[in-house]
C-alpha cells in the first residue's frame, strides 16, 4: 500500500511590529481547509524567533506578512539567518502590503515568492503545493 | 407607530399592490438577498415593516435616545469636523503638512510610527526597517514640539491615534500646551487609548490586560480632574471591521469595550457623569450596505444612551450623547482603478454624514499604494467639502428620518447588538471574550466569508473582480520616506540623550517605576509621573521600558 505523502507544513508569521494580520489568518484559514498543516506564529516576533520556530517545526514553507512598510529590512535579516542557520531548504515567501518596485529586490535577497494585496488565496495554494512538490522530489 | 386605522388602509392598499406585483415580488424575493452582516432584505418597506415606538426609538434631533443625532439643529448650525489621519515620518515636515491642512479646516489626527505606538526608540532592535514608516516617530516631547512649531494647542483640537502608550503622549501634549501658555480646563484633542482593541484588532500593544486596563483608567480619571474639554478615550469598532469584522461585531465588541472601561473607572469611585462625556467612538465609514452603515450609526447612538441612563445612571444629558469620529477603511480602497477610490470615499462620507457623525476622516485614494501624499489628502478634503457645501444635505437634520426602511433596519441593527452583547456577557464580559480568543477568531472568521465571498464574485468590487480594464502605468505617487531617515532619528536620539540632564531623567524614571510597583488606585495615577519624566525630555522607548520591567509584557492567545 502506497504510504499517504506527508502533509505540507507552513509557518505563517508576523516579523516586526506590524498588528495588521487579517490578511495571515485569512490565509491559515484557507490552507487548513487545502489540506495543509499551518503554525500560526502571532504578532510582534522577531526575525530570529521565526527562523528558529521554521526550523525547529521542519516547515516547508515559512511566510510572512508585513503590512507597515519594514519588508525590506525584515526580509533581508529573516534570508541572512536562513542562510546563517543552513536553513535555505525552507521556502521563505513574504505577503502584505509591499509596493511592485520592492518584489524584485525582495526576490535577490532570498525571498522566493511575494504576494502583494489582492493575491487570490486559490493562486497561493498553488504555489504552495508547487514549491513543495519541487522540494520533495529534489531530496 | 401608526394608528390601526391607517395601518387598515396601508395593509389594504399593500395587498392590492403586492397582487398587480406578484410574480416580479416572487422573483424579488426568492434570490434571498442579504447585508454583509446576514439581514435579509425586503424589495420594498411599508409602514407596516416599522414595529418602532416613535419616543422611544426615533424621537427628535438633540433629544434622548439620540438616534436623530445629537444636535437639535443637526448641521445646519455646525457642519461634522474634517479629521483626516495624517503624518510623516519625522516631525519637521509633519509641521508643514499640519500647517496646510489646517488652512483647509482640517484638524490633526496624528498617525505615529509603529515604534512610537509599541513604545520603543528607533534605536530598539524591535524597530529594525519600522521608523518613521506609517508615521511621525516620536521620540520625546522635542518632537512634540517641532510638530506643532508655530500651531497655537489652545486653538485647535489635535487627535492622536495613542494607546498602550497614551500615557505619554498626553503628557507631552498638556506639558506643550503649558509651555505654550493654553488654558489647560480648556484643551481640546484626543487620544485613542484603547487597549482592549489592540489585543483584539490591532496588535499595538505591550502590557499585559491588567496594567493596560489600570493606564486606560489612569489617563481617563486625570483627564475627568484636570482636562474636562479633553477626550481621553476613543473606542474604536472601525479596527474590527478593518480587521474583517462583520457590522454588529464592530458595534458590539467596540461598546462592549466602552463598557468594560466605564466599569473600571466607576472602581476609583469617580461619578458617571464626571468622565463619561470624554468618550467618543471611532467608527468605519463603509459604502456597502450603505443604509445599514446609517441605520449602525443610529442604532448605536440609541445603546449608548440607554445603557448610559438605565445602567449606568447618567444624569448629565452629555454623558449619553455618544460622540463618532467616522473613518473610512484602507481595506476598501483598491489598487485596480484607484481613482474609482474618490467615488467610494464620497460614498463612505454620505453615510456618516447620513448617518450624523461628529467627525469625519476619509481615506486617500492612493492608501493602497503608500503613506498618503499631501495631493491626496487634499482630495479627500476636497471631497468632504463638495459633500458639505454643493449637496444641500447638511440643510436638514436627520434626512432619512422615518424612512421605513432605514427605522426597520436601525431597530433591526439596535436588536443583533444586543444580542451579541448579551453572549458576551454569558461568556464573563468583553474582558474574557479577549483572553480567551473569542473576540479574535470571530472576527478571523468573518473574515475569512468576506474574503470568500469575494474570490465566489458574491461581493463584487469594481474593477477588481469585476468591469476590470487593462491596467495603465498608476500616476500616484505616495508619500516616500528617505531611506535615510532611520539613521537620522536614531541620531538625533543620541544628540537628545547627550544634551540633556541626565540626573533629572534617571530620578523622574526611578519616581514612575515606584509608582508602577504601588496598586492601582487615584493615589497611584501614573499619568503625573509620566508627566515628570516627559519634561525632563525622557524618551518614549524609556519610559514605557521603565513600566516594561514592572508590568512585563502582554502574551496574547493562540488564535488558530
Amino acid at each position: 500500500m502506497e504510504k499517504e505523502p506527508k502533509r505540507i507544513r507552513i509557518l505563517l508569521g508576523k516579523p516586526g511590529l506590524c498588528g495588521h494580520d487579517r490578511g495571515v489568518l485569512v490565509l491559515a484559514m484557507a490552507l487548513r481547509d487545502a489540506g495543509m498543516e499551518v503554525i500560526y506564529s502571532g504578532r510582534h516576533n522577531s526575525p530570529e524567533q521565526l527562523v528558529a520556530g521554521a526550523i525547529q517545526e521542519d516547515v516547508d514553507i515559512l511566510g510572512v506578512s508585513i503590512l507597515s512598510g519594514a519588508h525590506m529590512s525584515l526580509c533581508q535579516r529573516i534570508a541572512n539567518l536562513l542562510r546563517e542557520k543552513k536553513a535555505e531548504d525552507v521556502v521563505f515567501v513574504a505577503g502584505g502590503f509591499i509596493p511592485d518596485e520592492d518584489v524584485a529586490g525582495l526576490k535577490t535577497m532570498g525571498v522566493r515568492e511575494v504576494f502583494g494585496v489582492g493575491s487570490s488565496l486559490e493562486d497561493i495554494i498553488e504555489y504552495f503545493r508547487e514549491v513543495s512538490r519541487d522540494k520533495r522530489g529534489q531530496r | 407607530m401608526y394608528d390601526k386605522e391607517f395601518l387598515e388602509t396601508v395593509r389594504t392598499n399593500a395587498k392590492k399592490w403586492r397582487q398587480a406585483h406578484e410574480q416580479e415580488l416572487q422573483e424579488a424575493e426568492s434570490d434571498g438577498r442579504v447585508t454583509e452582516d446576514g439581514i435579509l432584505l425586503k424589495p420594498l418597506y411599508t409602514p407596516l415593516d416599522v414595529e418602532v415606538d416613535f419616543s422611544e426609538d426615533i424621537g427628535f434631533p438633540g433629544d434622548f435616545p439620540y438616534t436623530r443625532g445629537l444636535e437639535a439643529m443637526g448641521y445646519r448650525k455646525n457642519l461634522w469636523t474634517l479629521s483626516q489621519y495624517a503624518g510623516f515620518g519625522n516631525a519637521r515636515e509633519t509641521n508643514q503638512l499640519f500647517k496646510n491642512m489646517i488652512t483647509h479646516g482640517n484638524v490633526p489626527y496624528l498617525a505615529l510610527d509603529l515604534p512610537t505606538q509599541n513604545g520603543c526608540d528607533p534605536d530598539d532592535p524591535l524597530a529594525l526597517g519600522e521608523v518613521g514608516r506609517t508615521g511621525i516617530s516620536i521620540k520625546s516631547l522635542r518632537d512634540w514640539e517641532i510638530i506643532f512649531d508655530g500651531i497655537n494647542l489652545g486653538d485647535i483640537y489635535v487627535g492622536t491615534v495613542a494607546n498602550a502608550q497614551a500615557a505619554v503622549i498626553l503628557a507631552m501634549h498638556v506639558v506643550l500646551a503649558a509651555k505654550q501658555g493654553a488654558d489647560l480646563t480648556k484643551l481640546r484633542g484626543s487620544l485613542q487609548n484603547d487597549i482592549l482593541k489592540e489585543f483584539t484588532a490591532r496588535g499595538n500593544y505591550i502590557f499585559p490586560v491588567d496594567p493596560s486596563l489600570r493606564l486606560v483608567t489612569d489617563v481617563i480619571e486625570y483627564c475627568a480632574k484636570n482636562l474636562p474639554a479633553y477626550w481621553p478615550i476613543c473606542v474604536c469598532g472601525g479596527h474590527f471591521s478593518e480587521a474583517g469584522s462583520d457590522r454588529i461585531h464592530e458595534v458590539a465588541f467596540s461598546l462592549g469595550n466602552a463598557f468594560a472601561y466605564i466599569d473600571e473607572v466607576l472602581k476609583r469611585e469617580l461619578p458617571i457623569d464626571q468622565f463619561a462625556k470624554g468618550f467618543f467612538f471611532l467608527m468605519k465609514t463603509n459604502h456597502y450596505d450603505f443604509f445599514e452603515e446609517i441605520a449602525k450609526f443610529r442604532a448605536m447612538r440609541k445603546l449608548w444612551a440607554k445603557t448610559l441612563k438605565g445602567r449606568y445612571g447618567a444624569h448629565d444629558q452629555e454623558s449619553m450623547k455618544l460622540k463618532i469620529l467616522g473613518h473610512g477603511g484602507g481595506s476598501l480602497m483598491t489598487r485596480e482603478r484607484p481613482e474609482l477610490n474618490i467615488a467610494r470615499n464620497t460614498i463612505a462620507c454620505l453615510s456618516g454624514v447620513l448617518g450624523g457623525i461628529q467627525l469625519i476622516g476619509l481615506k486617500t485614494l492612493d492608501e493602497v499604494f503608500g503613506i498618503p501624499s499631501e495631493q491626496a489628502q487634499m482630495i479627500a478634503i476636497g471631497t468632504q467639502h463638495v459633500v458639505a457645501y454643493e449637496t444641500g444635505i447638511p440643510d436638514v437634520a436627520d434626512p432619512l428620518g422615518g424612512s421605513y426602511y432605514v427605522e426597520t433596519l436601525t431597530k433591526e441593527f439596535e436588536n443583533r447588538v444586543l444580542e451579541e452583547l448579551d453572549r458576551i456577557a454569558k461568556m464573563g464580559g468583553i474582558v474574557r471574550a479577549t483572553e480567551s480568543g473569542y473576540i479574535r477568531r470571530t472576527i478571523a472568521e468573518d473574515a475569512y466569508k468576506s474574503h470568500k465571498d469575494l474570490e465566489s464574485g458574491k461581493k463584487i468590487k469594481v474593477g477588481v473582480n469585476k468591469f476590470r480594464v487593462q491596467e495603465e502605468e498608476v500616476s500616484l505617487k505616495p508619500y516616500h520616506l528617505d531611506p535615510e531617515e532611520e539613521a537620522r532619528q536614531i541620531a538625533e536620539l543620541k544628540e537628545l540623550k547627550k544634551n540633556r540632564d541626565n540626573s533629572l531623567v534617571a530620578k523622574a524614571l526611578h519616581a514612575l517605576g515606584d509608582v508602577a510597583t504601588q496598586p492601582s488606585s487615584s493615589e497611584n495615577n501614573l499619568v503625573p509621573p509620566i508627566i515628570e519624566a516627559v519634561k525632563v525630555y525622557a524618551t518614549m522607548g524609556e519610559i514605557c521600558g521603565t513600566l516594561r520591567k514592572v508590568f512585563g509584557e502582554y502574551k496574547e492567545p493562540a488564535v488558530l
